[in-house]
């Protein structure tokens, strides 16, 4: 009795070797639950920001905002905003299809975010270029450097992101099925967030 | 809870939604009606955004 409880021990120790397998959820890819996770941190980051700016704006209450004689490109801005919110809807053609196994719809989807969204990016340096303010002028030139600039730092890495996933589709690495795309859907998830933030700011700054 | 780009797209939808009524509401009358509009939506999607939570958490205990 006591040699087989002994054997019994031996062979359970020789099927469990090493520490237990990663709680894995069912509920969610662990690269989807990190893009989430990273985005969450995002927010907080642009939380910061947007507090620093509703501080300028509200409890400081200065006379005007924009300080004069300082103006902002409003419309052209506007046109930005329509050509980044554009870009969402060329990501999710893009997505939906890779989903139907459409391996040229994906390339173009992909290839038609990644003009629209430097083209944004061109249109805000252009932008930055004539306005006529630095971000040494005023707390109000820093805080809408700082913040647009954040952003534009985020379409820089969104459009890396789109880059890698570009070069991969054309390269043939993605299929129809939800685990053969993940590497445009990650980014995709990102791009929507870029997306999102920058109607915020547009909204907060431009409009408000 | 499936979360996927396709229920991200889906906000990406419904901020832009908002941001148009905001927009057209500071257009039409002052930037502070605006805000106030705003700050309404933020709260409602708040409250939203809680309920639906707590209706998938109640969900979830129920299957287990």
């Amino acid at each position: 009795m006591e040699s087989a409880t002994v054997a019994l021990g031996h062979d359970h120790a020789e099927e469990h070797h090493g520490p237990p397998e990663a709680n894995q959820s069912s509920r969610i890819d662990k690269q989807v639950l990190g893009i989430f996770l990273f985005i969450v941190s995002e927010i907080m980051l642009f939380g910061a920001f947007f507090a620093s700016y509703f501080f300028l704006r509200v409890v400081v209450d200065p006379a005007s905002w924009p300080p004069d004689p300082y103006e902002l490109p409003v419309s052209i801005a506007g046109i930005n905003t329509a050509i980044l919110v554009s870009s969402s809807f060329t990501i999710h053609y893009a997505l939906e299809s890779i989903r139907r196994g459409n391996k040229q719809g994906l390339k173009l989807g992909l290839v038609l975010t990644w003009m629209l969204g430097a083209t944004f990016l061109f249109i805000q340096i252009n932008e930055y270029v004539h306005l006529g303010f630095s971000a040494r002028d005023l707390a109000f030139g820093s805080i809408f450097y700082g913040l647009t600039g954040l952003h534009g730092a985020h379409v820089f890495v969104g459009l890396m992101l789109l880059s890698f996933a570009s070069i991969r589709a054309f390269r043939g690495h993605f299929g129809p099925k939800a685990e053969d795309h993940l590497g445009v859907e990650v980014p995709g998830i990102y791009w929507h967030f870029v997306d999102v933030m920058w109607i915020i700011v547009y909204v907060t700054v431009y409009i408000l | 809870m499936k979360i996927s780009e396709e229920a991200v797209f889906r906000w990406v939808l419904i901020v832009g939604a908002a941001a148009v009524s905001i927009i057209a509401l500071t257009l039409l009358t002052r930037p502070l009606v605006g805000a106030i509009w705003g700050l309404a939506l933020v709260i409602a999607a708040s409250v939203h955004a809680y309920r639906w939570l707590r209706d998938l958490r109640a969900k979830d205990a129920a299957k287990d």
